[in-house]
């Protein structure tokens, strides 16, 4: 049971190789077969690691963006047709990266995304900081809503509100980082010995396969115009 | 431990900060981005637009951690984030790169101190999000030929070309730069109003 848990983590090292090659993919590929494809395997991978609602959900966006492209953009108003016709290609090009960034975000525990981080040598300040930055989105939200809160009894309204807005975010923000960066170098961040983490990364037959099946597809993409 | 040499590089309190300033910097950068998906012109000029609303942040992790490495741990970040969540391609990561090496040096030149460089280091930095729509121009012809396939009318096709015209290119350049300067002064009016005050520069 407990292995089965952890296969449907995507691995961040094969997260981050499948994102490389659906970015090649995006730019270099021209034939609709390739594309369709493409999208069809990714949300299939999608599936394989336990999220087939979400790959439910980037089959029907893409029908939706394509139903756009081919029947609703040709038979409306020019100005809407060529405000949003850019915005369709580019976003039917970026779908295979959406689809493998946002199955990273959901299958790719930050632990996991750290220990992957560190076996590919990425310098441990970048690491840190990174993790940093992710784990404090939660928290900004939460502090938006306090400031909103204090806003409302205090009825601020108009251009007032973003300064309002702007200066306690930013107070706290300073705050965090001076309690953080304590907590932090008391529990030895400094410390420049390699670190150890109680996550073990491996690769499984489920990565393999996809893998290789990225690698195939951006293959044809060249080949196939 | 070699002391003399590890003065100026970033300690774990350093690289924290600039986790939580990058945390605060993409926030403002997600919704003006979300903003660009609504017109191409929009999204053309939302370098120049987050410019403006960015400042306080940058400007504030600046005024933080005066040493060398913290632009281009900030700009990584911002791209990563935004390449690994698949919003971005590959073209964003370079352009960050790029313009956060520039941020970098002309900070380095200013030693990390006074307004001006650090405002010189901001337009810099605030050029690394024209990767953003940069595909556009990249991807111009395919796409060009693919509405011209479809049998769209001419005009409708001229539209187009004129978003996506040299012309535009250089607007979506300069944006960054104009908006940048004001965010920069708009961060000044705040740090003298606020900041200085409660102690936190």
């Amino acid at each position: 049971m407990k292995q089965i848990q952890k296969d449907r983590y995507l691995d961040p090292r094969m997260g981050a190789l499948l994102l490389v090659l659906a970015n090649v993919a995006a730019f270099s590929q021209k034939s609709f077969a390739v594309e369709l494809s493409w999208i069809i395997y990714l949300t299939l991978l999608t599936t394989l690691y336990g999220c087939w609602i979400m790959a439910l959900k980037w089959l029907t966006a893409f029908a939706a963006v394509l139903l756009i492209q081919w029947y609703v953009l040709p038979a409306s108003p020019m100005v809407i047709a060529t405000s949003f016709s850019i915005f369709a290609n580019y976003a039917r090009r970026m779908f295979p990266c959406l689809i493998v960034g946002m199955l990273m975000v959901k299958r790719t525990p930050l632990r996991n995304l750290i220990v992957g981080m560190r076996m590919l040598h990425i310098p441990q300040k970048l690491i840190i900081a990174i993790s940093v930055t992710l784990r404090y989105f939660p928290a900004i939200r939460e502090e938006l809503g306090y400031i909103r809160d204090a806003m409302k009894l205090r009825n601020i309204h108009g251009a007032e509100k973003v300064e309002c807005l702007a200066v306690p975010m930013i107070v706290s923000a300073a705050g965090t980082a001076e309690e953080l960066s304590a907590a932090a170098v008391t529990r030895g961040i400094e410390n420049p010995v390699r670190k150890t983490s109680a996550v073990q990364l491996r690769l499984g037959a489920v990565d393999a396969l996809a893998l290789t099946a990225g690698i195939a597809f951006t293959a044809a993409a060249f080949v196939i115009k | 431990m070699n002391a003399t040499n590890n003065k100026r590089a970033l300690t774990g309190k350093d690289v924290i900060t600039v986790g939580i300033f990058s945390a605060v910097y993409f926030v403002i950068n997600f919704i003006f981005m979300l903003l660009g998906g609504f017109h191409p012109m929009l999204w053309i000029l939302m370098p120049g637009l987050i410019a403006v609303f960015t400042g306080i942040p940058y400007l504030m992790m600046c005024a933080k951690v005066q040493k060398p490495g913290s632009v281009l741990l900030m700009g990584l970040i911002t791209g990563l984030i935004y390449f690994v969540t698949g919003q971005f391609t590959v073209i964003i990561l370079i352009t960050f790169v790029i313009s956060c090496v520039l941020a970098e040096l002309t900070r380095r030149q200013t030693k990390y101190r006074g307004s001006k460089g650090n405002m010189l280091s901001f337009v810099f930095f605030s050029l690394g999000m024209t990767g953003s729509p940069l595909p556009i121009w990249i991807m111009r012809d395919s796409f060009l030929a693919q509405i011209t396939e479809q049998g769209m009318p001419a005009d409708y096709i001229a539209t187009l070309k004129a978003v996506s015209s040299p012309v535009m290119l250089v607007v979506m350049v300069v944006a960054p730069i104009v908006g940048a300067l004001i965010g920069a002064a708009i961060a000044r009016t705040m740090f003298n109003k606020h900041f200085i005050k409660a102690g936190i520069v």
